[in-house]
């Protein structure tokens, strides 16, 4: 026997419950991340002065390194920030206070924007140019017109790639792991050391992600069916 | 958390760094050039559907795509040892860069297998029926018209599959890999200086990143150089 099926089972159960904490990575960073990736996406397409070579060089920079990046120089600096911001209200040691968990979401969410915006911008670029023009006739102001008329369509046309960074973000979580925030793939790691079965726990999660995944990537595809429902293109 | 800021660490380590370059790019380009071997192997039955053996590479692909790639480095890091063991196989003088590389070329195959199939979906079937015609083998149709064409259409998504490599080469630390990730780690707690080591760090892989896409964007342009509805577009980020 060189699988052992029954730890395999119990490690499954184990690590499950470190569940919640993956979600809430993932949601919360992806949920943050499109906040972000939308403002820089209307910033870089409206060309705004002085942000948009800013909004620039945050996305090329955050594409260009890896997450673990991301992770620690969040981690390691914005303590640094916060401290010398804090130095001047008289409030020191302000970054003491901040969880652990509190670094990763920033981090995460940092990630995703840069991720996003370029999403939401190809997302933004595929709607018709005559939509914006019909919501200016209508007497929309620009705002109202991306909001009600621009932005629906973009993230429904950018629903694949969406679908893509969420299962992105999810793998991603994992690194949460070393700054010991305790999600799946830590929580694997406690019950691997425990039991001295590495084998079957890292398995019994690589499992749990692997159905997560496949599970985001089902709703996505029936969302976009859904979505796209009422958008035939042509004219028939 | 560490000692006060101090720009001049920066330079310091950047160059400390560097040295551990060559082993960062040496796991790229060995898990990317064994991932293509693998990637073409495990496209091959799914493109001439051979039964049974397509579904086994549906499923390896599925599985390398839907985990995450720090899953997989421990599930073979840990895991694989720990299975040879168990059938009497002693695996604990293999290096973990050995690990490590066999785990990025496995993941990387995933992705490049599917680049290879979408490639090779996007040649007109009239390539093939030409090579036919001229009397080519079902093998010289493929090697010697498809596959440049294929490769040429994928060439972007192995573009990014080699810089995707370069940003999860720096979880190699996480199982003792000595890279240049690793070495920003231990230049941290022997300075105390955390953040002037991620920043170096960060901007060597940056630099790097922008470097291959630059080198990328230039081959696109030559591959494609007798595809002028292709080349023309241009922008293609």
């Amino acid at each position: 026997m060189s699988f052992d099926l029954e730890f395999a089972v119990r490690a499954l159960f184990l690590i499950a419950s470190a569940l919640p904490t993956t979600f809430m990575l993932t949601l919360v960073s992806t949920v943050c991340g499109l906040v972000i990736g939308i403002a820089v996406a209307l910033i870089r397409l409206n060309n705004v002065r002085v942000l948009s070579p800013l909004a620039a060089f945050y996305v090329s920079f955050i594409r260009g390194t890896p997450v673990l990046m991301h992770l620690f120089l969040v981690y390691f600096g914005l303590p640094v920030l916060i401290d010398e911001a804090g130095s001047w209200f008289g409030a020191a040691n302000l970054s003491v206070r901040i969880p652990l968990v509190g670094f990763v979401l920033t981090a995460f969410s940092l990630t995703a924007g840069a991720y996003l915006s370029e999403v939401v911008r190809s997302g933004i670029s595929a709607v018709d140019r005559g939509q914006l023009e019909a919501a200016y006739a209508v007497g929309m102001t620009r705002g109202q017109a991306y909001r009600r008329v621009v932005l629906p369509q973009a993230l429904a046309a950018s629903l694949p790639n969406l679908a893509n960074i969420v299962v992105g973000m999810l793998h991603g979580s994992t690194l949460a792991f070393t700054l010991t925030v305790v999600e799946i793939f830590g929580k694997a790691q406690l019950v691997a050391a425990q039991g001295w079965n590495y084998l079957e726990s890292f398995a019994a999660a690589a499992l749990l992600y692997w159905g997560l995944t496949v599970l985001i990537e089902h709703l996505a595809a029936r969302l976009e069916r859904r979505i796209n429902r009422f958008a035939k293109g042509g004219v028939a | 958390m560490g000692r006060r800021f101090d720009a001049a660490y920066v330079f310091d380590f950047l160059l400390r760094l560097l040295e551990y370059f060559q082993i960062t790019m040496f796991i790229v380009a060995a898990s990317f050039l064994l991932g293509m071997l693998v990637g073409f192997l495990v496209a091959l039955p799914r493109l001439y559907r051979i039964p049974v053996l397509d579904r086994c590479c549906a499923v390896y692909v599925s599985f390398f795509r839907g985990t995450p790639i720090l899953a997989q480095l421990f599930l073979i890091y840990f895991g694989l040892p720990e299975w040879a063991g168990r059938i009497g196989l002693d695996l604990s003088r293999v290096p973990a860069l050995a690990f490590v590389i066999l785990t990025y070329a496995l993941n990387t195959g995933a992705f490049v297998s599917e680049a290879i199939r979408a490639g090779v979906g996007s040649v007109d079937r009239g390539q093939v029926e030409a090579a036919y015609a001229v009397g080519m083998t079902a093998r010289q149709a493929f090697v010697r018209i498809v596959l440049p064409q294929a490769l040429a259409v994928s060439l972007p998504v192995l573009a990014n599959l080699v810089i995707g490599g370069l940003k999860d080469s720096s979880l190699a630390f996480t199982v003792g890999v000595m890279e240049m990730t690793g070495r920003a780690r231990t230049l941290g707690v022997a300075t105390q200086h955390f953040i002037e080591a991620y920043i170096a760090l960060s901007v060597i892989y940056y630099a790097v990143s922008l470097a291959l896409e630059r080198g990328f964007r230039l081959l696109e342009r030559r591959m494609l150089r007798h595809e002028p509805s292709l080349a023309g577009k241009g922008g293609r980020g």
